[in-house]
């Protein structure tokens, strides 16, 4: 972007563009930038994620692993069944982090009570799996090890063990392992 | 934003700012837009979510499921240095500003299981057209089977992987 915003501050002056074009210019370019990048390349193979939609996740007892996760990130439940309820990462309106295109929801979790050895929705059996997905990290604002701690323990968090300066894992209620990040934590950093 | 950019051209122009503040500016402008306007503070007491940071997928293999997640999802791999991890990072927000990524590890030796389950992940796929979904999904090996708006696949290790829109899966409709 700072290249881009140097050539046509340069085409400004060198009278190439009028003073209109180069505020039009760098207004698109700006508020198009992240929409750009989110976009799917024409002929590309596979699909391009915007973002993670949610986490399904499956329990003995939803509504207690729901009541953990509304207590320790402030989320809201919305859409109670019988067997499941979610729970939207932001109120409802809102963008998820960092992405600016309009047709990407918020991220939220799915807390569900179900048997994962019945059949699919379409009737075809669920192959099963061979992987885990060992513990899945949120990130939360102004993240602050000491004070992400301290947080923790007056909910009564348990098993909360700091991972360097910007995570710390713990348990949910059912013994899952959650990690909490910061911004800092990521792809770059992580097991760098 | 064209009133912030209209502003700062004007300072260019009377000498308030020089050539490299006016692009530095300029560049942060796009990134700060590009992160949400929300606000983005830590409530005075106990948590405020932002989204996944990442997801720690454990397998026997994980090059299998880095290559096919890569191929999938066109995922940019980080930090694979042949120790048995590689991290994923896909479409989005770029590592440091709020993008998620998938760790793949191979299993360690304290694997414990826990009372719960995260049994599929769904991501979110912007400017959805089923047709083009499909046909993207299925030249990338995989056999997508769903409905309007959200479809599902089963990566190499059977671990369901769903696919929507913001219609398809949207926690207020």
């Amino acid at each position: 972007m700072f290249g881009f915003a140097a050539t046509k501050l340069n085409a400004f002056e060198q009278g190439r563009i009028s003073r209109r074009q180069l505020i039009e210019t760098l207004t698109l370019a700006a508020t198009t930038m992240a929409v750009a990048s989110n976009a799917q390349a024409a002929g590309q193979v596979g699909v391009t994620a915007a973002g993670i939609n949610h986490v399904s996740y499956t329990c003995p007892d939803f509504k207690k692993a729901a009541d953990w996760y509304s207590k320790v990130f402030n989320l809201d439940q919305v859409g109670l069944k019988a067997n499941e309820v979610t729970l939207p990462f932001g109120k409802k309106g809102e963008k998820p982090y960092g992405v600016t295109a309009n047709d990407v929801p918020l991220t939220f979790i799915i807390a569900r009570t179900r048997d994962l050895n019945a059949p699919a929705a379409n009737g075809q059996a669920r192959p099963k799996a061979t992987n885990v997905v060992n513990h899945m990290a949120y990130t939360v604002a102004d993240f602050d090890s000491a004070r992400v701690q301290a947080e923790l323990k007056a909910l009564g968090v348990e098993n909360i063990r700091a991972a360097g300066p910007n995570a710390i894992h713990m348990n949910d209620a059912f013994g899952y392992d959650v990690e909490i990040c910061g911004l800092g934590n990521s792809a770059l950093t992580d097991g760098a | 934003m064209e009133r912030f950019i209209a502003d700062l051209v004007k300072s260019f122009e009377s000498g308030k700012i020089d050539r490299r503040q006016f692009c530095e500016t300029v560049a942060l402008a796009a990134t700060v837009f590009a992160a949400g306007s929300e606000a983005q503070a830590a409530p005075a007491r106990g948590l405020k979510m932002i989204g996944v940071n990442h997801i720690s997928y454990a397998c026997s293999d994980y090059k299998v499921a880095r290559d096919w997640y890569g191929k999938v999802f066109n995922t940019k791999i980080y930090n694979d240095k042949g120790m048995g991890r590689a991290n994923l990072a896909f479409g989005g927000p770029e590592p440091g500003k709020g993008g998620a990524f998938i760790i793949t590890r191979n299993f360690g030796n304290n694997e414990k299981p826990a009372g719960a389950v995260v049994d599929h992940i769904c991501y979110t796929v912007a400017n959805w057209d089923d047709t083009r979904v499909n046909d993207a999904l299925k030249a990338a090996g995989t056999n997508p089977t769903g409905r309007k708006g959200s479809v599902n696949v089963y990566d190499p290790n059977g671990f369901q992987v769903q696919i929507a829109s913001i219609d398809g899966e949207n926690p207020f409709i």
